[in-house]
């Protein structure tokens, strides 16, 4: 971008990208983007070809929230710009940033209904910040250096370029690079009134309580908010999206929230009088009813984006703003003050649990004739894997299951589907969290039924040589729906049997990817060893016990004092 | 409820369309005047008051990402 001679629209696009510190991008070609994809073949940016676009979407997504960098995905026109679709709706759900540019057919072509074309700003309007289609290739240089500016934040994610076929042929001059953006604490909070009062609220409560989402993740506010919990002494949790925010050793973190969530936590939430919400958004999986939420509390509500400010829970008091800069203002000013000391709150909103069915442990299933059961592998695999592994799911029990026990040290270490719950997210976002961090362990969770979602990555791994370990857990259903068949419909298995999977090990092999098989609880420790010290990707396949559910459970539409620990004694089926 | 607010990209109006009829609201009068590179834009809205309040939320995230988009 030093000189501005004359470059086509694809050149150009590829030098934003280089000049925005794109180091790698994730797609899949197609004929209306040949043009980018013939400016690549000779340009240093590394693409990933994965083998559907809608893993190019996801891979960016796990690249992004493993590094807190832009991820870029790339596909061409029609179904190659629909295939994004879940994938960027997963980042939109999630504030993920996100640069997605796909080809559209000539300019001369659009509304004629050409082969593979989509109005693709239009579809995708719904799931991203902003979708957007460049016409004149005069517009192309501001209207990329925008989609970064926009994908980064303040709140970040999607955004998605639509690029005519003809506009990436387009000779173009670049203009000078745009002036860097102004940084999120441009929008902090100015309101020092409202600190202090935040500040005089949990001065004054009896049992106040700290809950972190997201948004901290996002706002690069980890170290603040740690700093914050320690000198309040205050109990605390986390959202599914908050989850490494607080180490997992520390004594007055409670865990995670929600339906199911750590009971303590969501004990705490009901006792609580004060609660600083921290960078989250109150979702139902957290809140279940939000009339009943968390009612003996005054909530003071922390968020980069007004919108979220008083959307689902009444607020006392909100705070607008990058939450890094709020923080560095309520640590500043909490430091000025001497707060009460809440020690004994906190000691005991860690036993609130302990007179329940199950104590403050997680509640698990037996195995009726010793079956693998899922979650005595997923203990297993937490206490052999290395410190710093980067451990992604797919959705289901698995998913909740890891989060229960996942022992991430930072929320960039714990990567999943939360808001969207998109099945065939993990495996691609393994590989972009990999393609991020080449030397770490990253590790996929993934059960029977995503992965076959995102089977065609095996390819990708293989090809890009990706030493993403793949930990399947299958339990031949679809285990999250078939237990609320269980509990909420009578035990009525609608199509949630999948005791025909195919022979796993076998197509991971044919991929030419290493795998082993493990049935039995002995077996574990030495396939851990094998499998996470294999040199490039390799397939964990445990054939885990059908019916092992997921506890706690808070029922859709209901609150903490309905948490179910293990399903109810049925009446025994008349032969 | 009403939202008057100036529009960097006109189709937001599309946005805002699908968006009222997502949450069962509806619109009782619209204005739109384009300017030179803008358009103001005033709607009046009429829905059961949690609906609104969702959309409210909803709009002023989608207008605060128009407004990102045109700086």
């Amino acid at each position: 971008m030093s000189d501005n001679a004359a470059v086509t629209g694809a050149q150009l696009i590829l030098d934003i990208l280089t000049d925005e510190g794109v180091e790698v991008v994730f797609g899949y070609p197609g004929g209306a983007i040949m043009p980018l994809y013939d400016a690549l073949y000779t340009h240093p940016i590394e693409h990933i070809l994965t083998r559907h676009e809608q893993g190019a979407a996801f891979a960016a997504g796990g690249y992004a929230r493993s590094t807190g960098r832009v991820g870029v995905c790339m596909a061409t026109s029609g179904p190659g710009a629909t295939n994004l679709v879940t994938g960027l709706l997963d980042a939109y759900m999630d504030s993920i940033p996100i640069v997605a540019i796909t080809g559209q057919v000539r300019t001369t072509l659009m509304g004629t209904d050409g082969f593979q074309e989509a109005d693709v700003t239009s579809i995708m309007g719904g799931v991203t910040k902003r979708a957007v289609c460049v016409r004149d290739v005069a517009d192309l240089e501001r209207t990329i250096r925008a989609a970064f500016r926009v994908a980064r934040g303040p709140r970040p994610g999607p955004v998605l370029v639509d690029v005519p076929n003809d506009i990436f042929k387009a000779m173009c001059k670049p203009m000078n690079p745009l002036p860097a953006r102004a940084g999120s604490d441009a929008i902090a909070t100015r309101d020092d009134a409202s600190i202090e009062a935040a500040l005089d609220l949990l001065a004054a409560a009896k049992r106040p309580l700290v809950l972190v989402g997201g948004g901290a993740r996002s706002a690069n506010a980890i170290h603040l908010y740690r700093e914050f919990v320690a000198m309040c002494g205050v109990p605390h949790a986390a959202t599914i999206n908050g989850l490494g925010a607080s180490l997992p050793d520390d004594p007055s973190y409670l865990g995670m929230l929600g339906m199911h969530g750590r009971k303590c936590a969501n004990l705490a939430v009901s006792e609580a009088d004060v609660i600083f919400a921290l960078g989250m958004r109150f979702d139902d999986r957290v809140t279940g009813r939000p009339d009943r939420f968390a009612r003996n509390a005054k909530i003071v509500h922390a968020d980069i984006d007004r919108s979220e400010l008083g959307k689902i829970v009444p607020i006392e008091i909100a705070l607008h703003g990058d939450l890094r800069a709020t923080l560095g203002r309520l640590v500043r000013a909490a430091a000025r003050r001497t707060l009460p000391s809440f020690a004994k709150w906190t000691s005991d909103a860690a036993h609130l649990a302990d007179n329940g069915p199950s104590g403050n442990a997680l509640p698990v299933d037996r195995t009726p004739h010793g079956e693998l059961s899922a979650t005595s592998v997923l203990d297993a695999f937490f206490a052999h894997a290395p410190e710093d592994t980067i451990v992604t799911t797919d959705v289901g029990q698995h998913q909740m299951w890891a989060a229960q026990r996942q022992r991430a040290t930072h929320p960039r270490d714990f990567l999943t589907s939360a808001g969207l719950g998109s099945m065939g997210f993990g495996l691609p976002a393994a590989i972009g969290a990999q393609a991020a961090h080449r030397e770490r362990t990253v590790v996929a969770i993934v059960g029977d039924g995503g992965f076959q979602m995102s089977l065609p990555e095996l390819a990708t791994l293989k090809r890009a040589n990706l030493s993403v370990k793949i930990l399947l857990i299958d339990n031949q259903r679809l285990g999250m729906v078939r237990q609320w068949q269980e509990l909420f419909f009578e035990g009525r298995y609608s199509h949630t049997d999948l005791s025909d999977n195919p022979d796993f090990a076998i197509i991971a092999s044919a991929y030419g990817i290493a795998a082993e098989r493990v049935e039995d609880a002995s077996d574990l420790p030495g396939a851990f060893d094998r499998w996470l010290r294999a040199k490039g990707p390799a397939l964990l396949h445990c054939a885990c016990y059908a019916s092992e559910n997921v506890w706690p459970l808070i029922p859709p539409g209901a609150n903490v004092p309905e948490t179910m620990e293990g399903a109810p004694e049925r009446e025994p089926a008349i032969a | 409820m009403n939202v008057t607010t100036e529009l960097h990209d006109w189709r937001i109006l599309e946005r805002i369309v699908g968006l009222t009829s997502r949450h069962g609201c509806r619109y009782t009068a619209l204005d739109v005047r384009a300017d030179a590179d803008r358009y103001h834009a005033s709607i009046d809205f009429d829905g059961p008051p949690e609906a609104l309040r969702r959309l409210s939320a909803q709009l002023t995230r989608l207008l605060a990402d128009d407004k990102e988009m045109s700086l």
